[in-house]
């Protein structure tokens, strides 16, 4: 982990302290209509492999039948690219699990450390950027694609432990960033500068009375000093009173108080992170974001959908265990319900200064850290796109016959505009980025 | 060897006021009366403008310093005007230079065109910070100092688990700094399951600043500093070989702060790791200081309550005067303090129950939580609230905020933005009660007066100068008083500018920046010991032949430490008097006052010019550049000084200079002892010329420091330097008398440097005050 300094970690965290720059009057929310059509990517994690036999589809091409656990995207039939055939062929220290996790994105070897896992090498961080954070710092490096945050960290029900299971994204190496997993910690990171200015303005005002209070108290010389204070406090006000001008194009959502970060309410929280996460593009506080469900080796209990084990332990069930099988289905069509819900919401919300909606401009990549959960095979990673805006044609379900799949990041890069030759371990990206167009 | 210096200092000498009968009387009297400022309006007013302030691109310079009237008239006749030396030359000159002296050159006339006063003040960046930790921490309990340093308590476990059943033993380690090998701590059993070790304690900081804590470990460990919930350091993951988890925090100099570091040996159970090995270093690089194990002074079993240390950057203070003040205000300020509000109400909101003495279920959390609101102010404001200020403070935030904690956030925000927060002297024209608590606060501690000080307020125990003077005799052990007297013996030596402290490898191998880390603590040590262990006399700062040295720095610098003493503790060693005197003569300054790769005469000579001799002087209008090439090789140092600064323009200082520096060549750009230069004996003969035209001489660094230990102008330059660090204001403005009465106190009680402070500290808290007025409440 590089060195994070306090100080910068309090701007970044802290609200008040966050939150003041950005009343001084950082970029506006972009109110015009862009010059180049927004790009976002989302990248959304379900753990503990698929039941292929429930998920690829049997042909390859445009005509293609959905399966049980894609079923929830049939509307979306023609906005989807299936890609199978896909492998993360990155070796070397750690698990299978830890492997599957902290190369997904990353498609670069763990470095040697202390995390010992089920089987093989004990390992440590992943050594390399994540290609979530590439596109982001390609985004945030430009002008015209910059915004507030750049890049969004969503986890529902991620467990509080820092280790190559729990984490996908990194900022470099042995940078792993954390997954905010508590929907309320999500909205005073993107909302609470509002109360604080609207607590801030409340005070300004008694500030400035009480400036000129005092100013009686003191000699003619003195006052000067004070005078200049004032006119300071006013600039301020005014700085507020313009940002406040700058409104946000939709308002943040309203949330029930008090929805514990805890099992049972998943389905509710994943539902209000979600909802942050749609709303938080509306404003264009960032183009990217991660959607993490749980993590690899996750034990969501999925009550539910009545279904009482631990995911991770289903998971690990022979294939002739059709009980078993027929839940971890049930599993990760829940998990292809969630993805339905954030397209739905994609698909109707207009696209903000521009015509077409959200979804036209929105690539949501839905993907796992295995292929599948009793083989722990990391050949076939499940990779589903959906959404449009990247240059990529649609509706269409492929085989990529063991790709790796460091491949499919540079095409995600290519298709963000970033040129880059090779991701992740070099080795790995002959043949440059797969041709989905 | 490149280094910017300058050459033309202009030498200035303090202390006119009482040269100033002696010169005039030196004048040559004539029959004819000379008009000075006829003389002044026909040669002189063309460059320097009618007052003597200067004109663009002729003289820039406001005419003004510290020369004696009979120097001044020697210079003007020989060397102005400017375009035809001599024109203004004998009765003219000294009647010339009688008018520029009274009118706007001296001091005196400079102090009657423009008194000094005591200015309106906010608080500068280092009071805000202190007075934010202590103003939170009135709410939080008392603190418990921390009273030995030797170590961090340890419970080492047989397993990565930490029950309690396999715990192996405690004890208390003087460092964590420790390799295992492949086998663990001996004593602890080895089993399958890994082993574990906690350390639990406090971390004392020497100096106000950034602390960088970093984890040396192939396995994993977590630190916690002044926070007991979140690590400030999570290497729970090992991931890489040369990884070395690190965070910064910024601490406050002088005090104590919980530490826990947690370190776990996981088992292998599978296939070996790439390194079989455990150990760990907790290593820190202060302030100034290099990356190394936290030494076991620093470090103590006993825990410290958490100090909250506000992050926000502010612009730095306005140091035009030689030291901090909160003269001006900024944009940049403005939104620090708006800033730094902010992350005090986040930090009172978090705790808001533990401040308030409260609880989530209390019926009447609500009034606990006013009460405590209306304590938070008043602690801001240094005084109690009348009714129409708890009405604006307290009352109405608390009501207009849509919930409670909206509301405290907002009495927070409002008190931290008030000027009465962050001014100091706003009651200055009506000084009561209060305001000498204030005072005396902020002078000795940079800080809020403690419960003590403000029972003396509320029960009128501040209404003579004695009641003063003993709570400021009362103050003094305190250890804010202790950081702050060593802030200013810093800066009166100049260690707080010091960046760079590196030398060529190759001529001084073996300086390395820890051995520079150590020099500092070496010279730290030093000043606390003279300022309070034992006899606190000014002159032991300059005559002392004492070091402290570890074994380390007493390797490199050839002194022979106790056999008894520990390898990593520094043990004060007395050194040869000839070859070591107090300040003038520590390494760490002879080093900082050098060149990389050799000494540097000017540098030194400047440095005991200013702020040991006390003679000021001023910058100079061009600037020359020192380049070792240009002479031929086997010149010493003090030839090629001599050299240079052998022009005319240039002795006007550098008589000064020189010999003073030249006094220090025996000390090579590392600080340590030398006979020659080279192949040459090294001259330590210089001549000093004194302000009264006397010449001193002086062999060597000893007879420099002993000639400032009795010299008037180096008390005085001590004593107001030291008046200017503890008052913020300038020392004229109590007075054309308080710096002689000082200096007169202060020689009077065997130069007692604890004394003096009491002595600033009471006649700045206590000015204006003659007539005391009873406390009295403003709205």
């Amino acid at each position: 982990m590089n060195a994070i300094h306090r100080r910068q970690f309090i701007q970044r965290v802290g609200l008040s302290a966050a939150s003041l720059p950005f009343l001084m009057g950082l970029p506006s929310l972009g109110l015009a209509a862009p010059a180049r059509p927004r790009q976002r990517l989302i990248v959304m994690f379900s753990p503990n492999g698929t039941v292929p036999t429930a998920y690829w589809p049997d042909e390859t091409g445009a005509d293609f039948k959905l399966k049980e656990i894609l079923s929830p995207l049939e509307p979306y039939r023609d906005r989807m690219l299936i890609l199978r055939g896909l492998s993360n062929k990155v070796r070397g220290d750690g698990d299978g699990h830890m492997r599957g996790m902290s190369c997904l994105l990353t498609a670069i070897e763990l470095f040697p450390g202390n995390i010992q896992g089920g089987s093989d090498t004990p390992a440590g961080w992943a050594s390399g950027i994540s290609i979530d954070q590439e596109i982001k710092d390609y985004f945030q490096s430009r002008e015209e694609t910059r915004t507030r945050f750049g890049s969004l960290e969503f986890g529902v029900g991620v467990t509080d432990r820092a280790d190559p299971w729990t984490r996908m994204s990194y900022a470099g190496p042995n940078r792993p960033v954390a997954p905010i997993s508590d929907p309320y910690q999500m909205y005073q990171k993107l909302y609470g500068q509002l109360q604080d200015k609207e607590d801030l303005k409340s005070v300004l005002d008694s500030v400035r009375e009480d400036l000129k209070k005092v100013g009686k108290l003191i000699s003619a010389e003195d006052r000067k000093l004070l005078a200049e204070h004032q006119a300071l406090v006013r600039q301020m006000e005014k700085e507020i009173a313009e940002a406040g001008r700058q409104k946000l194009r939709v308002a943040p959502p309203t949330f029930e108080a008090g929805i514990a970060d805890q099992n049972d309410n998943v389905p509710r929280l994943s539902r209000m992170q979600i909802d942050l996460l749609v709303n938080s593009f509306v404003n264009d506080m960032a183009r990217v974001a991660t959607l993490q469900f749980t993590k690899s080796v996750g034990m969501a209990k999925m009550k539910w959908l009545d279904i009482n084990d631990g995911h991770h332990t289903l998971s690990h069930e022979q294939d002739k265990n059709v009980e078993a099988v027929t839940k971890l289905t049930k599993i990760n069509t829940w998990f292809c319900g969630e993805l339905r819900y954030l397209v739905d919401k994609l698909a109707h919300t207009p696209e903000p200064g521009a015509s077409g909606t959200m979804l036209d401009n929105t690539l949501i990549v839905w993907t796992n850290e295995l292929g599948k959960g009793n083989s722990h095979t990391l050949d076939n990673i499940p990779f589903v796109l959906v959404g449009g805006g990247w240059g990529f044609r649609m509706g269409r379900s492929l085989d990529f016959k063991q790709t790796a799949h460091n491949r499919l990041h540079l095409a995600l890069a290519h298709g963000a505009g970033h040129r880059i030759d090779t991701f992740g371990k070099v080795a790995l990206c002959e043949g440059g980025p797969i041709n989905l167009g | 060897m490149k280094r910017k210096f300058h050459a033309g200092w202009r030498p200035l000498v303090t202390g006119t006021a009482l040269l100033l009968g002696l010169t005039q009387s030196g004048l040559a009297v004539t029959d004819r009366p000379v008009n000075g400022q006829a003389v002044y309006r026909r040669w002189c007013v063309n460059c320097h403008g009618k007052e003597g302030e200067g004109v663009k691109d002729k003289y820039n310079g406001a005419l003004q310093g510290d020369w004696t009237l009979e120097k001044l008239a020697h210079y003007i006749d020989r060397k102005m005007p400017d375009d035809d030396p001599g024109k203004c030359a004998g009765p003219q000159a000294e009647a010339v230079a009688r008018y520029i002296y009274g009118e706007f050159y001296s001091r005196d006339a400079r102090a009657r065109k423009h008194p000094a006063r005591v200015e309106l003040a906010r608080l500068t960046n280092r009071q805000y910070v202190l007075v934010v930790a202590d103003l939170l921490q009135q709410f939080q309990g008392p603190v418990a100092a921390v009273k030995e340093t030797h170590g961090l308590r340890a419970t080492y476990y047989s397993s990565r688990n930490t029950r309690r059943e396999e715990q192996a033993f405690e004890r208390v380690d003087a460092q964590v700094d420790f390799e295992f090998g492949t086998n663990g701590p001996a004593g602890v059993a080895a089993t399958t399951n890994g082993f574990a070790i906690h350390w639990r304690g406090s971390v004392v900081a020497d100096e106000t600043g950034e602390y960088e804590f970093s984890l040396k470990t192939p396995n994993g460990a977590r630190l916690w500093v002044n926070d007991d919930e979140t690590p400030l350091v999570d290497g729970s993951v090992a991931s890489g070989t040369t990884n070395e988890p690190r965070a910064s925090i910024r601490l406050i100099g002088g005090r104590a702060y919980p530490v826990r570091l947690e370190f776990v040996k996981v088992p292998y159970n599978f296939k070996a790791p790439k390194n079989p090995n455990s150990g760990i270093v907790l290593q820190w690089k202060p302030p100034h200081g290099a990356s190394q194990a936290i030494p076991a002074r620093n470090l103590s079993p006993e825990r410290a309550e958490p100090t909250f240390v506000v992050g926000t950057p502010f612009p730095a203070d306005d140091s035009s005067a030689g030291y901090e003040r909160g003269v001006g205000v900024s944009k940049a300020w403005d939104e620090a303090t708006t800033q730094a509000a902010g992350e005090v109400a986040n930090y009172v909101l978090k705790h808001l129950d533990r401040l308030a003495h409260s609880k989530a279920s209390d019926t009447n959390r609500a009034a606990k939580v006013e009460t405590f609101c209306r304590g938070f102010v008043e602690a801001a404001f240094r005084r109690p609230l009348t009714a129409e200020q708890n009405r604006i403070f307290v009352t109405l935030p608390l009501t207009g905020a849509p919930k409670l904690e909206a509301g405290v956030k907002r009495v927070v925000l409002l008190a931290l933005q008030s000027p009465r927060f962050l001014y100091v002297g706003l009651d200055n024209a009506q000084p009561d009660d209060f305001t000498v608590a204030e005072r005396l606060a902020l002078e000795l501690w940079d800080s809020l007066p403690d419960a003590e000080l403000r029972r003396a307020a509320r029960e009128g125990g501040l209404r003579s100068r004695e009641q003063v003077a003993q709570q400021a005799r009362r103050m003094l052990p305190d250890p804010r008083t202790r950081t702050k007297l060593r802030y200013f013996l810093q800066q009166w030596l100049q260690m707080n500018r010091v960046e760079d402290l590196s030398k060529d490898a190759q001529l001084y191998p073996g300086f390395t920046p820890e051995m520079v880390a150590d020099l500092r603590v070496s010279l730290n040590l030093f000043l606390d010991d003279v300022v309070w262990g034992g006899t606190p006399d000014y002159r032991r700062l300059l005559l002392d032949r004492d070091l402290f040295l570890n074994a380390r720095l007493a390797q490199f610098y050839g002194l022979e430490l106790p056999p008894a003493a520990a390898t990593n503790e520094f043990v004060k060693v007395a050194a040869d008097p000839h070859q070591r005197s107090g300040v003038v003569t520590h390494p760490y300054l002879l080093a900082e006052f050098s060149y990389p790769k050799s000494s540097s005469p000017i540098h030194r000579g400047v440095f005991l010019t200013r702020n040991i001799v006390g003679r000021s002087l001023k910058p100079p209008p061009m600037a020359q550049v020192f380049k070792d090439a240009d002479f031929a090789p086997n010149l010493t140092m003090r030839e090629k000084v001599a050299e240079l600064t052998r022009p005319a323009a240039c002795q006007a200082c550098h008589s000064v200079i020189n010999p003073l520096g030249f006094s220090l060549e025996q000390y090579d750009a590392v600080g340590r002892f030398r006979a020659r230069e080279g192949e040459r004996v090294i001259d330590v003969v210089s001549n000093y010329p004194n302000d009264d035209g006397s010449v001193v001489q002086f062999k060597g660094a000893r007879d420099v420091a002993e000639f400032a230990a009795g010299s008037e102008e180096a008390h005085n330059t001590f004593i107001e330097q030291l008046f200017h660090q503890l008052v913020k204001q300038p020392v004229m403005a109590y007075g054309p008398d308080a710096l002689n009465q000082l200096r007169h106190n202060f020689v009077n009680s065997a130069c007692n440097v604890q004394t003096l402070v009491v002595e600033i500290a009471t006649l700045s808290a206590w000015h204006g005050c003659e007539k005391p007025a009873p406390p009295k409440r403003k709205s």
